[in-house]
C-alpha cells in the first residue's frame, strides 16, 4: 500500500502531462461537392471572437489563390461561391491559447454546410492561430497549407 | 498518514470518475441547415429504433457514452430530458421551417411500416419525412467517436416510399473536451450528416415534386 501510494504523485504528474497533448484534425466534405471550383469566398465574423480570426481565414484563402472578403456581416456583401463560417475557442494555461479552431464552408442560398474541418490541439501541442487556420483548410481542400504562419 | 491515505484514495476516485459523471448534450441546439428551399406543408417525423432502447437497456434520453480514468463507461443524457429523437425531432423541424416550409410533427411509435402508415395517414399531409434512427450514440475517452445508422424517407400520405437516403458508420469527429464543448460537437455532427441525408438527388427531387 505504501509503495503505491508513494507512486501516486508520479501517476498523477503522467496523466496531467499526457492530458495535455491531445490533437485532432479532420474535415468533412460533402462527395458531392466541388471545391476546386470554388473561387470566391466571403468569411463571416464569428460573433464572440475579437481577434480578428475571420481576417486570418481571408488571408489563407487568398495565399491559397483563392479570393476572400471578410466582415461582421453574416450575409455576404456581393455574390460568393461560398460563405464562410468558424469557431474558434480559447484555454488558459499559462498564457491564453487556441484550443480548437472549426470552419464551415457553406452554400450561399441555403446556408446548407457542406463542408467541414476542424483542428483541436490542446496545450502542449498548442499551434498559432494562422497556423490551425492553415491547418484546417489544407485538411478540408486536401491541400497542404500555405506554410506561411508556421 | 491518514491524509496520504485519504489523498491516494480521492485521487483513484476522481482518475475513476473525473468529469465523466451525469454528462448531457444539447442537440436542440444544433442549427441545420438543409440544401433545399421549398414551400407547402411537410410531416416530418423520427423514430427511435436503438436496439438497446427498445430492449430497455438504456433509456430514450441515452445518448452515449463519456469514459472515467480508465475507460470505466458512464452514461450521456440530453440536457433537455426529452427523447433522442424528440430533440433530433424539433431540430429538424426547425430546420424544414427555415428552408420555408411548413411542418407538421408526426407521432409515430415504431419503425413498424403500419405504425409509420397509421401515423402518416391520421396527420392527412400529403409529403412525409421519416427519419429513423437505429443508431446515434457518442463514444468519448481521449476521443469522441460517432457511431451512427440513419435512414431517411421521403414517404406519401399513402404510406409509400418514393426517396430514401442511408448512413452508417463510426467516426471520430474530435478530441474529448469539457461537457460543453462535448456537446456542441455532437450537434455539429448531427447539422453535418442530417445535411448529408438531404443532399441526395433523389431526396431533393422527391421534396421538389
Amino acid at each position: 500500500m505504501k509503495k503505491i501510494l508513494n507512486l501516486l504523485p508520479a501517476g498523477l504528474v503522467l496523466a496531467l502531462a499526457t492530458g495535455c497533448v491531445n490533437t485532432e484534425l479532420m474535415a468533412d466534405v460533402d462527395p458531392s461537392a466541388d471545391l476546386v471550383g470554388l473561387d470566391t469566398f466571403y468569411v463571416a465574423k464569428f460573433g464572440p471572437d475579437e481577434r480578428g480570426i475571420e481576417a486570418m481565414i481571408a488571408a489563407e484563402l487568398n495565399a491559397m489563390g483563392k479570393t476572400a472578403t471578410s466582415g461582421a456581416d453574416p450575409k455576404p456583401p456581393a455574390p460568393v461561391d461560398a460563405v464562410v463560417t468558424y469557431e474558434d475557442k480559447w484555454m488558459w494555461d499559462m498564457t491564453m491559447y487556441m484550443i480548437e479552431l472549426s470552419i464551415d464552408l457553406r452554400d450561399p442560398e441555403t446556408n446548407y454546410k457542406f463542408a467541414t474541418g476542424r483542428s483541436y490541439r490542446t496545450s502542449l501541442a498548442r499551434k498559432k492561430p494562422e497556423a490551425m487556420v492553415a491547418e484546417v483548410l489544407g485538411e478540408i481542400f486536401g491541400t497542404e497549407s500555405s506554410g506561411a504562419a508556421e | 498518514m491518514k491524509l496520504r491515505k485519504l489523498l491516494g484514495l480521492s485521487f483513484i476516485l476522481l482518475a475513476v470518475t473525473g468529469c465523466a459523471v451525469g454528462n448531457q448534450y444539447d442537440y436542440r441546439s444544433a442549427s441545420v441547415a438543409l440544401p433545399l428551399a421549398g414551400t407547402g406543408e411537410l410531416g416530418i417525423g423520427v423514430i427511435d429504433n436503438r436496439s438497446y432502447v427498445l430492449s430497455g437497456d438504456k433509456e430514450p434520453n441515452f445518448i452515449g457514452l463519456q469514459r472515467g480514468g480508465y475507460g470505466n463507461p458512464f452514461n450521456v443524457t440530453t440536457a433537455s430530458g426529452n427523447s433522442l429523437t424528440q430533440d433530433m425531432s424539433e431540430s429538424l423541424e426547425n430546420a424544414l421551417r427555415n428552408s420555408g416550409y411548413t411542418v407538421t410533427g408526426l407521432q409515430i411509435v415504431s419503425a413498424d411500416p403500419a405504425a409509420v402508415t397509421s401515423a402518416i395517414a391520421q396527420s392527412g399531409v400529403a409529403k412525409n419525412i421519416v427519419l429513423t434512427v437505429t443508431e446515434w450514440k457518442t463514444d468519448i475517452y481521449m476521443n469522441m467517436t460517432l457511431h451512427f445508422d440513419l435512414l431517411l424517407e421521403v414517404v406519401t400520405k399513402q404510406g409509400d416510399t418514393v426517396a430514401s437516403n442511408q448512413m452508417q458508420g463510426e467516426e471520430k469527429i474530435g478530441g474529448g473536451a469539457f461537457e460543453g464543448q462535448n456537446s456542441r460537437t455532437a450537434a455539429a455532427a448531427f447539422e453535418t450528416k442530417i445535411g448529408r441525408l438531404f443532399n441526395d438527388p433523389e431526396i431533393l427531387g422527391a421534396l421538389a415534386n
